[in-house]
């Protein structure tokens, strides 16, 4: 193979003599005199045009939460290599949610959050309980700037900013990127900063209080660090590679205001709930794998894994697959897309607490988030080149879809008076997306 | 495997993977297939955040290609 | 090269200043807008003259080989297919240029093939020509069915002679020749995006703006040129889509059809703009390994797909 290119490349220049040879002879001596091109991209120079890509996407789940999303994200390139990117997202969540407590044989009542009384709610008996009332807005706009700083070397520096009626979020990033082996090997490292701002309606629980005392504190916030260390290689003419080792740390208050934990004797009835409770710090890291790799002109394929553990106990591990088939000279593509999750459950995941149990960890969460569980996502993309609009180059149109379900694989003992119920139903949803980039 | 573990065999091989690389590589003319649009590791990255903002809500893990936060209340 | 019913081009010089330090004479040649940009320092008068030295050679390369024209070399050499004649030393150079580029493509680049468009009209509609129509064709390309020896040429009947793809590179070449030996100063010449220049001026490079490099096609790049030249050959105007597939205008001529997947526009850079020419076609024959062919040949580019 090596050889083979080295023959190439020794005709190819004997052509290129020859192509010169053969313009001199053309042109007479004058041509002669001439000297090679000297030209370069020019240092500064704003480029026209920024590019834009689009989308809209609806999420449903099966009798809980809807969610819709728009996205929008700009980008500039200008000549000498600097980017600049903007985005905004807006996101509308209606529906319901499940509060963490269990289903019951009763029927079972809730204050809503924030103690209203008409926003109060009751589960049937035998139903997982949800809070019906679910409803959030969200706005979040992010940027992010790329600056070449020698010929091998890229700063990128971002940061984003998110808001809703309860929470408020901003978090800055800075990374740096060195290619060497003549760009076939580019390291990077990035850092991270996040500032939460938590403004739970009614107030934050005290952690692990009983929830008919409904003690409410002020507003609470978190911060979270992270670093990232990655590799990027090409490892082949149609095989690129990234491995990327990554650590959060993240203080203050975990907790979700809104979730509850049941209290059941052991007949199995519900004899109270108390708010959860997590430890103020979480400390989480991650090793991922990525390969796009393309097979043949028309076809590549890409598969990702990721491995987490963190200090609460949950362990992960993600494999993400996927296969792009474009059409009629890459005009249009179809990509099916799988993703195989499984995660364990952190060590204070309890589904329920048994009254005559004392207390053996100071601290409890039921929320589903933290247990163990194993997830599949099927997913299908279409997209298609469209030609120009009003002067400019072409655009994308995109659609997709994507099912994601969810099945739980709780440990603990279910007690014998609430063997026969749907104790854990797990998750199915839908996404559906349009998308449009130009 | 502990995550030490891991993480130390992976880095490990990126050095070795990084140091061979005489041998692991392209050289500049044979980049073609790599530049076009669908072999760019962030071919999608729209399809990526709505994805990551999905999983960030109803999963305990996030991150991995790039930072972990989530900077949003859904978790 | 003129795409025009005319026989007379439009001869109108017109002066007029670019942006603070240049001036630019500016004329229409081979249906392109050509100008010449000298230094604003110049002399209105001096800039005219020089910039008539330009364009006259422009518009003799233009009356003496374009197929438009009935009192062209090209004309003459159609007129007497099938018999025998003798070119002029120009017209044996540019044939012995074509000849070459023809074996060093391996018969991509064949100055014969002109006779193609009979049978592809290239208006953006989806009819496609009938393979048959462009079998009847191919017995009629092939420079090597020339029989040539030079300066004595014999045209077979049916066949065509056609400049079109390197004469306006080799025009801004002679031009530049030209101009070269009577200026000193600083200047670029352009014929419709095939330029040249000597030197840059004092105020810095000359820059020059590309459409849409590969790095984003959606962006114009700059390109800082001091001297050189630059020519760019596309594909994005003439084509004709059907069935969701895009025949592009450059044909192969070993088989009538249109070369698949070649990227919508290669710009060069190179010392004369003949050789820049030349180069960017021959990247786009090759289809979808241009950039291949360019990187291997070690040529300055940029490529927009």
């Amino acid at each position: 193979m090596q050889l083979e290119s080295e023959t190439r490349l020794a005709k190819a220049a004997h052509t290129r003599r020859q192509l010169m040879a053969a313009s001199c002879a053309l042109l007479g001596a004058a041509a002669a005199r001439g000297q090679e091109a000297r030209v370069a991209p020019a240092d500064s120079g704003l480029l026209e045009n920024w590019s834009v890509d689009s989308a809209l996407a609806y999420y449903h789940e099966d009798g809980r939460i809807q969610a819709i999303e728009p996205v929008v994200n700009i980008a500039k390139l200008f000549a000498d290599g600097q980017a600049l990117n903007f985005n905004v997202t807006f996101d509308s969540l209606t529906g319901s949610s499940p509060n963490g407590a269990l289903t019951s044989r009763s029927a079972q009542t809730f204050a809503s959050p924030s103690g209203k009384s008409s926003h109060a709610y009751t589960t049937a008996p035998g139903q997982l309980p949800v809070d019906p009332h679910y409803q959030d807005d969200r706005i979040a706009v992010g940027g992010n700037w790329t600056l070449p700083v020698t010929r091998v070397d890229q700063l990128s520096v971002g940061a984003k900013l998110s808001d809703e009626h309860d929470f408020f979020s901003v978090t800055l990033d800075a990374s740096i990127a060195h290619d060497f082996n003549e760009k076939n090997t580019t390291l990077s490292l990035g850092i991270s900063e996040e500032f939460d701002s938590l403004q739970p309606i009614g107030g934050a629980p005290v952690p692990g209080s009983d929830y008919a005392l409904f003690e409410k504190t002020g507003h609470k916030s978190k911060n979270g660090v992270g670093a990232l260390l990655g590799v990027t290689q090409v490892i082949t003419r149609n095989w690129v590679s990234e491995f990327n080792v990554s650590v959060d740390r993240f203080k203050g208050y975990l907790n979700d205001p809104y979730k509850i934990t049941s209290i059941i004797d052991s007949a199995g009835n519900t004899t109270g709930y108390e708010f959860e409770s997590r430890p103020d710090q979480r400390t989480r890291k991650s090793a991922y794998w990525e390969n796009r790799v393309a097979l043949g002109g028309q076809v590549s394929t890409g598969l990702s894994l990721r491995y987490m553990r963190d200090d609460w106990g949950v362990r992960s591990d993600t494999a993400q697959l996927h296969l792009r088939w474009s059409f009629s000279n890459r005009e249009r593509y179809v990509e099916p897309t799988f993703r195989w999750y499984r995660q364990t459950a952190a060590n204070f995941y309890t589904p329920f607490i048994l009254n005559t149990e004392a207390l053996t960890t100071a601290y409890e969460a039921s929320d589903s988030r933290l247990g163990a569980f194993h997830a599949l996502t099927y997913g299908l993309k279409y997209a298609q080149k469209l030609p120009g609009l009003g002067g400019r180059e072409e655009s994308e149109f995109s659609v997709r879809v994507e099912y994601y379900q969810q099945t739980f694989n709780v440990r603990t003992p279910t007690p014998a008076a609430l063997q026969g119920l749907d104790l854990y139903p797990g998750l199915k949803a839908a996404l559906v997306q349009v998308g449009w980039r130009f | 495997m502990t995550f030490k573990q891991v993480s130390i065999l992976c880095l490990l091989s990126s050095t070795v993977i990084s140091s061979g690389c005489a041998s692991l590589g392209v050289k500049p003319w044979q980049r073609d297939v790599l530049a076009r649009e669908d072999m760019r590791l962030d071919a999608n990255p729209l399809d990526a955040a709505i994805d990551d903002h999905m999983y960030f809500s109803k999963e305990a893990s996030s991150g991995g290609r790039s930072f972990a936060g989530g900077g949003c209340g859904c978790n | 090269m003129a795409d025009k019913a005319s026989n007379a081009p439009d001869e109108a010089l017109s002066l007029e200043p670019r942006g603070e330090d240049l001036l630019a004479i500016c004329f229409t040649a081979m249906a392109s807008p050509c100008e010449v940009l000298l230094p604003s320092t110049t002399a209105p008068t001096a800039a005219l003259e020089l910039g008539t030295l330009v364009a006259q050679e422009a518009w003799r390369v233009e009356k003496k080989f374009s197929r438009y024209r009935s009192d062209s070399v090209t004309a003459w050499i159609h007129e007497n297919r099938g018999t025998a004649i003798e070119v002029d030393r120009e017209t044996a150079s540019l044939i012995d240029f074509a000849g070459q580029c023809f074996e060093l493509s391996g018969g991509l680049f064949d100055v014969t093939s002109g006779v193609l468009r009979y049978a592809w009209k290239f208006d953006g509609s989806d009819r496609i020509p009938e393979r048959a129509a462009v079998a009847r064709l191919l017995p009629r390309v092939g420079f090597n069915k020339l029989q040539w020896r030079s300066p004595r040429l014999l045209l077979p009947d049916g066949m065509e002679l056609d400049f079109g793809g390197i004469g306006k590179e080799y025009a801004v070449d002679r031009a530049y020749d030209s101009l070269a030996v009577r200026c000193s100063a600083p200047f670029l010449i352009n014929f419709g995006g095939d330029l040249r220049a000597n030197r840059s001026p004092p105020h810095g490079p000359w820059q020059v703006g590309i459409e849409r490099p590969d790095t984003d096609r959606r962006a114009t790049m700059i390109l800082d040129l001091n001297h050189g030249a630059l020519a760019t050959s596309g594909d994005s105007r003439r084509f004709l889509l059907k069935d969701g597939v895009r025949y592009g205008h450059i044909l192969d001529p070993r088989t009538g059809w249109p070369i698949l997947h070649s990227p919508r526009s290669v710009t060069v850079a190179a010392s004369s703009c003949t050789e820049a020419g030349l180069l960017s076609t021959l990247a786009l024959l090759q289809g979808a390994r241009a950039r291949e062919f360019l990187e291997e040949h070690g040529v300055r580019y940029w490529l927009l797909q």
